[in-house]
């Protein structure tokens, strides 16, 4: 379970993180959420598919390490072994919440928690948060500017994902996947572009999406593809 | 008409539910927004209403097949959950109809596990004493009894886990219904009185006279005018067939209870509790609770019947609920019309006939009729009266099939303790039809051949719901069938089969209350 609470520099100036990637920080994750402001990076390693969240239904992009719950084909003994990690995976053990903005009626303003659970908090080892004279050291620094785009990519997914379903350009999809040794795992869950109404859209349509930085997250969802057969490779690997 | 005159314009009257479904279902099948192609033309569709005559409010259940409807004529399911209080229904759970008691039994819409080619029903008897039938052979059982909901909030719209219907305000679904086939569908509503019908002279309907809006003609007129049949009984004079003979209860005591509190659990079934001289429904919608009881005025008083609706609130809902409630009174005459399609008129709902709601059978033959209305509508004049007989056989075949099954869950049961049980058992109310298929079943259980027709409104599934959870019993068979030892080693393996989706369902499902307050939030998914 994850205890969040508020960040501040008095009570937790001792704490350091430890950033190393493993099972036993909770890095067996089957896929994660992405934001298009990363697709670039995230294609060049992972297919990009979308599914809902469980609690709204809501659809938003993932990046895939896995084909089953709880694998992620991309840890090994040596860490995480791709050239990029995607941000919702980097930013624990923190959390971008919204508190009550007391500047604007109804406003929000995000900030920063803390999950004093996770086990990647201790007081001896890892990346310290605060210098000695309390101010934020580079990586907390670095680790607030990421929560920052999540926030932001947070808003544009949603913009995104409803242009999407506004055009029918998401698709249920399953993916049979036949391993060397004959068995057979089935991916369900997932959608993706409906490539076929892509190519039907109008010039305007493309026009809009194009301008509102959609089109080239489009289409490097759909270039993410290429990126299925590595992973499945991986998978193979580990058959004895 | 002439023999050739093509049948382009179709003229409904009456606005409410029955009126705005048929409007619809016909404008789904048959395009009316002007998008003529080549020389083909489209149908006109005029929907006439009166200003001056309310639409009936109640709370009402619908049937599975409202989903498919729905989805035909291109509304929305987030729109219909948030827009008519809808939430779901997976079938009726009735109370005390086997002794009076404490008993209690489902039928869910889901039929059977593997139905279409296991009869688990000569299995299941040699564990009826250890397990109810809907529990042995259905997960939907679980999830009714623990008001849970049939889907999850990422579940699409109109897909499912265990299928549903709905429950639904009627005056607020009608008004949904009405927005989209006016702005939608290219439906032209009109509102105005009825003064006159103006007939041709081989005596078919030539057009309404109206008050504010002329001369209304058309080709086809639906009547969907309500109890008062304003074109089929008032004008055309088709006899009305009481079927009080069979079906008792011509009379109901409808009343609306709020929930204590606003979070109170939705049940996600329609609950039937039998009285002694009736039965009270009793249907959740998601801001309200539409009670109401539904007797015979031969058998109690309406003070009697009264006290015994307010008894149910008292109990179900709480003592001040019980003492603010209003009640309003609905008389009908239980049956139908001699038929139902006459010369170029054809009535759907109420004006059709009426019979009391124990199986929600009243929208279900809305959707029913239009859809047949809708695939046969006539090519002209002169084929219109083929189709008017076939129309006629069908749903007076129908009516008969509804007064059986409503009829069977009367005279399963061991009730005694009033006229109204006793006469109900009596061979003189009892269909001859169904005393047949009862003396069938003590030897073998219902089956998919017993039904006479393909679509058949009650599947020998739903006997086998209402007959087994009443106790019925069927004798097993004294000789060795080999379908009968196919299923003795399938059963096994089916009735696990059936534990294990039942308790994947009950740890995934969430309430039929926290789904309505997801969808009201998020809205459901299209895909």
């Amino acid at each position: 379970m994850s205890n969040y609470v508020l960040l501040n520099n008095s009570a937790h100036k001792d704490l350091r993180v430890i950033t190393t990637r493993s099972e036993s920080y909770g890095d067996n994750v089957m896929h994660a959420m992405t934001f298009p402001i990363e697709f670039r990076d995230v294609q060049s390693s992972y297919p990009i598919f979308f599914c809902k969240d469980s609690e709204s239904g809501q659809f938003y992009p993932a990046a895939l390490f896995g084909l089953e719950q709880n694998q992620n084909l991309f840890l090994t003994e040596g860490g995480w072994d791709a050239s990029y990690i995607p941000m919702m995976i980097k930013r624990h053990p923190f959390l971008i919440g919204y508190q009550t903005d007391p500047e604007h009626v109804g406003g929000k303003k995000p900030v920063v928690s803390i999950d004093m659970d996770n086990p990647r908090i201790n007081d001896s080892e890892g990346e310290p948060l605060f210098s000695d004279n309390g101010e934020a050291t580079d990586y907390l620094k670095e680790s607030i500017s990421m929560l920052e785009a999540i926030h932001h990519g947070h808003e544009h997914n949603k913009g995104f994902v409803e242009t999407l379903l506004e055009h029918d350009l998401l698709e249920a999809f399953t993916l049979e996947v036949v391993l060397n040794d004959g068995s057979k795992n089935q991916l369900t869950g997932f959608y993706t572009i409906a490539e076929q109404k892509l190519h039907e859209l109008e010039g305007d349509t493309f026009a809009m999406l194009n301008k509102r930085g959609y089109l080239q997250a489009i289409f490097m969802a759909v270039a993410s593809h290429s990126r299925l057969r590595p992973l499945v490779e991986k998978r193979n690997a580990l058959i004895l | 008409m002439t023999p050739d005159q093509k049948i382009n314009s179709i003229v409904i009257v009456g606005g409410g539910t029955a009126g705005w479904l048929t409007a619809g279902i016909i404008a789904a099948e048959h395009s009316a927004n002007g998008t003529a192609i080549n020389d083909l033309v489209d149908v006109q569709i005029t929907l006439v209403e009166s200003p001056d005559v309310p639409t009936i409010g109640v709370g009402e259940g619908t049937w599975p097949s409202m989903k498919s409807t729905l989805q035909k004529m291109g509304i929305s399911e987030t729109d219909l959950i948030r827009e008519c209080d809808a939430s779901f229904k997976q079938g009726t759970l009735f109370n005390g109809w086997k002794t009076g008691g404490n008993d209690a039994y489902t039928h869910p819409f889901t039929p059977p596990h593997s139905y279409a080619s296991t009869n688990l029903a000569p299995q299941w008897q040699k564990f009826r004493n250890e397990v109810a039938f809907a529990d042995a052979v259905s997960s939907q059982n679980a999830l009714m009894f623990q008001g849970l909901a049939p889907k999850q909030i990422s579940t699409p719209e109109y897909a499912f886990n265990a299928n549903y219907g709905y429950h639904l305000d009627a005056g607020k679904f009608a008004e949904l219904l009405r927005k989209h086939c006016v702005d939608k569908l290219g439906i032209t509503h009109l509102k105005a009185n009825v003064i006159a019908i103006n007939s041709s002279a081989d005596g078919d309907i030539e057009s309404l006279q109206t008050d504010t809006e002329g001369h209304i003609a058309g080709d086809l007129f639906v009547d969907c005018s309500g109890s008062k049949a304003l074109l089929l009984g008032e004008h055309f004079e088709i006899p009305f067939c009481s079927r009080s003979q069979f079906l008792f209860n011509d009379t109901a005591l409808a009343s609306q209870v709020p929930y204590t509190n606003s979070d109170d659990p939705i049940a996600s079934s329609t609950l039937s509790t039998a009285q002694t001289s009736g039965w009270i429904w009793d249907i959740g919608l998601p801001t309200r609770r539409g009670i109401g009881h539904v007797y015979s005025s031969a058998h109690t008083t309406e003070d009697r019947a009264s006290e015994e609706l307010l008894a149910y609130i008292k109990a179900t809902v709480s003592a001040e609920a019980a003492s603010t409630t209003s009640i309003r009174k609905v008389a009908f005459n239980p049956g139908h019309r001699a038929k139902f399609w006459h010369k170029n008129c054809v009535a759907v709902g109420m004006s059709a006939g009426f019979i009391e709601p124990l199986e929600a059978s009243a929208l279900v033959l809305v959707e029913l009729s239009a859809a047949m209305i809708a695939e046969q509508l006539p090519a002209n004049r002169q084929v219109m009266d083929l189709v008017a007989k076939r129309f006629n056989t069908k749903f007076l075949y129908r009516w008969d099939r509804i007064i059986d099954f409503l009829k069977l869950h009367y005279i399963l049961s061991q009730r005694q303790d009033s006229d109204y049980w006793k006469d109900n058992i009596a061979a003189s109310s009892i269909p001859e039809s169904l005393s047949e298929l009862i003396d069938l079943w003590r030897w073998q259980s219902p089956w998919h051949r017993d039904t006479g027709h393909i679509d058949e409104m009650f599947p020998s599934a739903s006997f086998q719901y209402v007959l087994y959870g009443m106790g019925f019993e069927t004798q097993s068979s004294t000789t060795v069938r080999r379908s009968d030892r196919e299923a003795d080693s399938a059963a096994a393996g089916l009735f696990r089969e059936n534990a294990e989706r039942t308790q994947k369902l009950l740890a995934s499902m969430p309430t039929n209350r926290e789904l309505i307050d997801k969808i009201t939030t998020y809205g459901l998914q299209k895909i």
